[in-house]
């Protein structure tokens, strides 16, 4: 848990990614959005593609064919041209231009009529109408164009003087001019309400693409919502089911699949409270039965209990072996009534039936207290260690007394007549009572039946103490009904050592032990 | 020669029960169903009921409750469950005490003694607006008796006569139940709401009865 909650405060990314990843929702909600936005973007691509070199190849096409018949017309023009002299020529050259400028306005072409400078006599010749840069016609392409016969062409950038420049693409070709030499001709077309077409279709393209992404997220969103809200109700109604809640149902309307999953769902639970309510009744069957015992084996045990004390109380007037038996009679029917109590006890655990009545109360108290009511005359064999201040907790004082009435005589029983001690401990939320012998002990074969009903470590000694069997099995129940912890430590003819660990406040449980049951002086068995 | 009611539909330990007690010195009267109780218990008015929880007819508590509607008699419930509900409801239901069967004969004696004991004690004791009669048995508040039963005024006494002091639940066991060894504190619990209820004017917010948290209760001086 630790290192999960580290891993996510690594980074503010790593945390959303995660909640990505948790969420289905959101889950879909990214991937769907995502893969939309990678085929409009494909998608888009390519229509932009086709669209602006269908645009431009349409125009380049045209514009060739404008240009050719230009060509004838220029060439005819020239043929049939009369001037005498070069003003006259420039004058007829500079005349072609002009038309032609006003003929080409409409499609935004330019026309330039360069010398061949070794075909041409002079320079005069060189015309360059408006702003443009003749630049804008390539070197190598005017080579192309002076070795060839045919008409080229090339994209090329058109500038201008004054700092404009458009794309466009130029075609280039040779005009002879009677009594004067060859010229190249050249065309220059601009193609800037092209790419303005296109640029404007390319923000088209972009803007239907993302409405069409976020049309996506939102319709998805809308589907989730549809597909999902029904799983968080499954989620919350299995939740409440889960907390006890065993009439909770999912509420059926639709007929799809969620439908058919919300039946799935309620037929389980019908299932479920079913077996539930049929534990349940066989539990309260078994409590019911735990009490009618009770009551049933109670009341005669009263009656024999009460016949036997009048025939002790006057054992002196019959003869030895009534009044002996007398006695073996009042004893067992001791043994009869203390067996029946723990039966009754440990059948209250099996019907997990077993209440707490809980008080605040000093513990180290009630130890003292017990160890004076189990041994009054016998106080020299008890070692107690406890402080003087009174040591609260919130448990059931009966139970709790219960537990350390059976650790110190068990503990008496098996000490062989050496010291017992007793200690009572606490830290911050425990308190702990150790009850230690140095008697028999036990082994670590012996250890594993420790707590298991009806054991005894050695058969032989079964009938003289005096002890139902069932007493550290009970104290262990007790231990547990308050979250504590009842664990034992033994070493054959060493001894034993018993530890009864509870946390001070009610309801909470155990974080550390104030004593530890392996005694300072020795390493054994450990069983719990 | 106090006569003591057992109500116990079992015969055998009804006919034990009164062995016993007969040879206490006691006498008895035996009455097998609940709904017999209140025709017997009007003819032969006994000093104290020995009352069996589950009973044919009428159930003990019930019994305990009409019992209680006209007299203040001390009331012993023999119960065969200890830790269940039904103590609680027999001692709300206005028992004096309780006895877990199987009991010893012994033990039932001495708790039935304890209850039929009236010690002579002279003079009176008050605490604010209560007069404690103890001569005459009675509580008087302005001149009105309240009628308590006797563990009540027992209880208030065993409080008022050492004003300030406070008894721990265990010291008023040992001093109004009689027991030696650590009982069942609900029946303190129980007999001090019941008390209040008598006495106090508002039983949530005590002068008489006051509570010390953890410890146990003392006597008040009747203001707040």
């Amino acid at each position: 848990m630790l290192a999960i909650k580290q891993e996510l405060e690594k980074t503010k990314v790593l945390a959303s990614w995660v909640k990505i990843k948790q969420s289905l929702s959101l889950k879909v909600l990214f991937t769907n959005t995502f893969f939309a936005f990678v085929i409009v973007s494909i998608v888009g691509v390519i229509v932009h593609n086709q669209v602006s070199s269908t645009f431009i190849n349409e125009k380049i096409a045209i514009s060739k064919v404008e240009t050719r018949n230009a060509l004838n017309l220029a060439q005819g023009h020239f043929n049939i041209a009369r001037f005498q002299d070069d003003a006259g020529l420039k004058k007829v050259v500079q005349e072609f231009i002009t038309n032609s400028r006003e003929d080409g306005s409409l499609s935004g072409r330019e026309t330039v009529i360069l010398p061949i400078s070794k075909f041409g006599k002079n320079d005069i010749y060189q015309t360059v109408p408006t702003l443009l840069v003749l630049d804008s016609i390539p070197e190598n392409f005017r080579k192309n164009v002076r070795a060839s016969e045919e008409v080229l062409e090339r994209r090329v950038t058109i500038r201008y003087s004054d700092g404009t420049q458009y794309p466009g693409f130029l075609i280039g070709g040779k005009l002879d001019i009677p009594r004067t030499g060859i010229y190249e001709i050249y065309y220059l077309f601009k193609l800037n309400s092209q790419y303005e077409s296109i640029r404007y279709i390319t923000w088209i393209l972009i803007f239907t693409g993302l409405l069409i992404v976020i049309l996506i997220g939102v319709s998805t969103q809308f589907v989730i919502r549809q597909v999902v809200s029904p799983v968080k109700e499954a989620a919350a109604v299995a939740e409440k089911f889960t907390n006890g809640d065993l009439t909770s149902r999912m509420a059926v309307s639709s007929q799809d699949e969620l439908a058919s999953l919300g039946n799935s769902f309620n037929e389980m639970a019908v299932s479920i409270q079913q077996q539930i309510y049929r534990l349940e009744n066989l539990s309260r069957l078994q409590q019911r039965f735990v009490s009618d015992v009770s009551h049933e084996l109670r009341t005669p045990l009263t009656t024999i209990r009460m016949a036997a004390e009048v025939i002790y109380q006057q054992k002196h007037e019959f003869d030895a072996s009534v009044s002996r038996s007398s006695e073996l009679l009042i004893n067992q029917i001791d043994r009869f009534e203390l067996l029946l109590s723990d039966l009754l006890e440990v059948s209250r655990f099996d019907a997990e039936a077993a209440a707490l009545n809980v008080e605040s109360f000093d513990i180290s108290n009630l130890v003292r207290k017990t160890v004076d009511y189990l041994h009054p005359s016998k106080s020299q064999i008890f070692e107690v260690d406890i402080k003087n201040e009174p040591m609260m907790i919130e448990a059931d004082p009966r139970r709790i007394e219960r537990i350390l009435r059976n650790l110190i005589t068990n503990a008496f029983d098996h000490s062989e007549g050496k010291k017992v001690q007793i200690k009572v401990a606490e830290s911050e939320n425990e308190v702990a009572v150790s009850v230690r012998d140095f008697g028999l002990g036990f082994s670590e074969e012996e250890s594993a039946h420790l707590f298991d009903r009806f054991w005894r470590a050695d058969p032989s000694r079964a009938r003289t103490s005096g002890g139902t069997g069932l007493g550290l099995s009970i104290a262990l129940e007790d231990a547990k009904l308050h979250q504590g912890e009842l664990l034992a430590w033994g070493q054959k003819n060493k001894g034993a050592h018993f530890v009864l660990t509870l946390p001070k406040r009610h309801g909470t449980s155990i974080q550390s032990l104030p004593i530890n049951v392996i005694p300072k002086d020795d390493v054994s068995t450990v069983v719990n | 020669m106090p006569l003591v009611m057992v109500v116990d539909d079992d015969q055998d330990l009804a006919e034990m029960l009164s062995i016993v007690l007969t040879s206490a010195g006691m006498e008895v009267d035996l009455v097998n169903r609940g709904d017999q109780v209140m025709d017997i218990f009007n003819q032969h008015p006994p000093d104290l009921v020995l009352l069996d929880v589950m009973l044919p007819g009428i159930d003990g508590v019930q019994v305990c409750k009409i019992i209680r509607e006209n007299s203040m008699v001390p009331i012993v419930m023999l119960t065969a469950k200890g830790d269940t509900q039904d103590v609680v409801l027999g001692l709300e239901a206005g028992a004096d005490d309780y006895m877990v069967k199987p009991f010893k004969p012994q033990e039932l004696v001495a708790r039935i003694n304890t209850r039929l004991r009236r010690v002579a004690r002279i003079g009176s004791i008050s605490i604010g607006d209560l007069v404690i009669d103890q001569m005459e048995h009675k509580v008087l508040s302005d001149n009105k008796e309240i009628p308590l039963t006797r563990l009540e005024f027992d209880l208030l006494v065993a409080l008022a006569k050492e004003p300030g002091r406070v008894f721990t639940r265990e010291a008023l066991l040992s001093e109004v139940w009689g027991y030696q060894h650590a009982a069942d504190t609900r029946l303190v619990n129980v007999h001090v709401q019941r008390l209040r209820s008598k006495i106090e004017v508002d039983a949530d917010n005590p002068k008489y009865v006051l509570t010390v948290r953890g410890v146990g209760y003392k006597a008040g001086v009747g203001k707040n």
